[in-house]
């Protein structure tokens, strides 16, 4: 009897699965293809390589192919979908997500967590450069692909040196605490304590031995240095201008409240 | 007419020495103080300015006993009864040097401030730090070449003007590009050039400087006690080094001229000297030897202002540490000071 419910329950179980998948052909828990562009095997290809950026960078990546964001703007929709569908990893829900409005023929890259710190402004319109032509040629396959791998790429590149985030529409800077983290986690200070410790140590050792304490003035009879011609030609002048390197994220709040990154661009 | 001299105390007979806290002769065997005047009148007539033949060897006048001294050591002890023994002939003519300056200090006033200067060197070797006897200790007059001169030079080259501000999301650099020139002339007075190759030419350097109000008119008499040196770098070759030094403290002069740049560099240089002219002196130095794992560490100290100078050994154990403590800290600096900017 008891025997019987079980095999009755896991044959439900089995079912409903099956049913599950048939019913949403083209979507997996990370790919929401709303339009079935992809096939069923570039959805489940695709969702394995999500399943690997979660387990080797703690980041979550979700993709969205839509052409109705129900009056939302494609930052605001790219926002809410993700906060208001569970994604992300850990406590800061650390994670990308990447809408495709058909309807506005737009794509959104959206960051949350510490993908905000990796994932810079600079980075993300690269990102955004790099999928729009395989999506204005309408080869969503090779888009989704672009954008995973370019995930794995920056995630492996870690958060760039002296990163900074600028909040836009809101007053939450970083925190002191968390710049001085962030410090500990870039080059520069490692560099400098090295060099400072460097000259320090010759200076000391080269010093040990005594140094030369007379100058320029010491053996010149008072009075006796006189110059005697001076001249400052000018010759030329240049300019040159260097567009500054910004490693800023800026960053805005969705409708949950949760602090968001990105950028995007139409195709 | 001897010639090897040594002053002998006007009341009991006994070897003079001078005394550089007093700054004048004691008998240490009836303690009578003398000052300059006051004993072996006739010194004058004595120093001779027509050179000496070099004899073959020197007895000393108070035992008898063959005086062991270098070809260019001019006062020295008695080997057998410790009596101060002054060459005359390596003062004479040509080796009669113009000017002193007395020592100022003591053998032990010096020990003093040489065992305090080491314990200040942060990254010697504790065992050496804490030696308690310093192998040799010698008061030497060390023969220099002071030399007065004339330098009259010219400097030019290029310097640039740089200033930065940023526009929108461009940084701007304006560079203003100049050509400069500078000209000027100078007197230097003294400057002192190490007259023997015995004593290392770097640390001689580095002893100076001394202070000229002190000096005085040679004598023999100050000699007596301590060792001395007579030259054996002639004039026109420590001429080379005057040249070197004094171009270099007017070309100092005349960098310092050069001002309203953010970079500059000198491209030529032109540097005449005249006027020049020597004159033979004595300056008082302490050298002492250090053993330390069976090297020999020289040290100098003036034996007039107290600067010391020398070959201090390092422990490589502490340069290590002292590195890792500044490193440590730079890096807190860097972390705390670089989140203020980020």
């Amino acid at each position: 009897m008891f025997r019987k419910a079980s095999i009755m329950v896991l044959v439900l179980i089995i079912a409903s699965l099956i049913g599950g998948i048939g019913v949403h052909a083209a979507s997996t828990n990370n790919v929401k293809d709303f339009l079935d562009y992809l096939s069923k095997s570039e959805v489940t290809q695709l969702q394995t390589v999500i399943e690997n950026i979660k387990d080797t960078h703690q980041l979550d990546a979700v993709i969205v192919i839509t052409d109705n964001t129900s009056g939302k703007s494609s930052m605001n929709f790219a926002d809410d979908y993700y906060d208001n569908n569970g994604y992300g990893v850990g406590s800061d829900y650390s994670g990308l997500l990447m809408l495709v409005n058909m309807q506005n023929r737009e794509v959104w890259i959206s960051t949350t967590g510490r993908a905000i710190n990796i994932f810079t402004d600079s980075r993300i319109s690269k990102m955004v450069d790099h999928v729009t032509s395989p999506l204005s040629d309408g080869d969503f396959s090779s888009a989704c692909s672009i954008f995973l791998s370019d995930i794995i790429k920056y995630a492996e590149a870690g958060v760039p040196s002296g990163q900074y985030s600028r909040d836009s529409g809101s007053n939450t800077v970083m925190s002191y605490k968390d710049k001085v983290y962030l410090m500990m986690n870039s080059y520069p200070p490692y560099i400098f304590a090295f060099i400072v410790a460097l000259i320090a140590t010759l200076i000391v050792s080269y010093s040990s031995k005594g140094r030369v304490t007379i100058d320029n003035r010491t053996y010149e009879e008072n009075g006796s240095f006189a110059l005697n011609g001076k001249r400052d030609d000018f010759l030329r002048e240049n300019t040159t201008r260097i567009r500054v390197q910004s490693n800023s994220s800026s960053t805005h709040r969705g409708s949950s409240g949760r602090r968001h990154g990105g950028g995007g661009g139409r195709f | 007419m001897t010639s090897v001299k040594e002053y002998k105390c006007p009341g009991c007979g006994a070897v003079l020495d001078f005394d550089p806290v007093s700054q004048k002769w004691k008998c240490y065997f009836c303690y009578s103080e003398y000052g300059k005047n006051q004993f072996d009148m006739d010194e004058q007539e004595e120093l001779s300015d027509t050179d000496m033949p070099e004899l073959d060897s020197y007895t000393c006048s108070s035992c008898g006993a063959e005086l062991i001294a270098d070809s260019t050591t001019s006062a020295t002890f008695c080997l057998y009864c410790k009596s101060p023994a002054i060459i005359k002939n390596r003062f004479a003519g040509r080796f009669k040097p113009k000017s002193v300056i007395p020592f100022q200090l003591t053998k032990e006033q010096a020990k003093i401030i040489y065992k305090k200067w080491m314990n200040r060197r942060i990254l010697a070797p504790d065992e050496f730090k804490q030696k308690e006897e310093i192998e040799k200790v010698t008061g030497i007059y060390a023969p220099f070449w002071l030399f007065d001169c004339k330098v009259e030079g010219s400097i030019s080259g290029d310097a640039k003007q740089t200033t930065t501000w940023r526009s929108g999301d461009y940084n701007y650099i304006k560079t203003r590009y100049f050509h400069f020139a500078r000209n000027g002339h100078a007197s230097y007075n003294r400057i002192p050039v190490d007259a023997s190759k015995k004593l290392d030419d770097k640390f001689m350097h580095m002893i100076e400087p001394f202070d000229y109000t002190a000096m005085t008119d040679f004598s023999m008499k100050y000699m007596s006690g301590f060792m001395a040196e007579k030259y054996d770098v002639e004039a026109s070759e420590a001429e080379v080094v005057l040249k070197q030094r004094a171009e270099e403290y007017l070309e100092g002069r005349l960098r310092g001229t050069v001002d309203g740049y953010s970079t500059y560099t000198v491209n030529n240089k032109l540097f005449s000297l005249s006027d020049i002219a020597s004159s033979y002196s004595m300056l008082p130095i302490y050298l002492m030897i250090n053993k330390f794992k069976g090297k020999d560490h020289v040290f100098i100290v003036n034996g007039q202002t107290g600067k010391v100078v020398g070959d201090t050994p390092l422990s490589l154990l502490k340069q290590i540490t002292f590195f890792l403590g500044v490193f440590i800290i730079a890096m807190i600096i860097g972390f705390l000071g670089g989140a203020l900017f980020v």
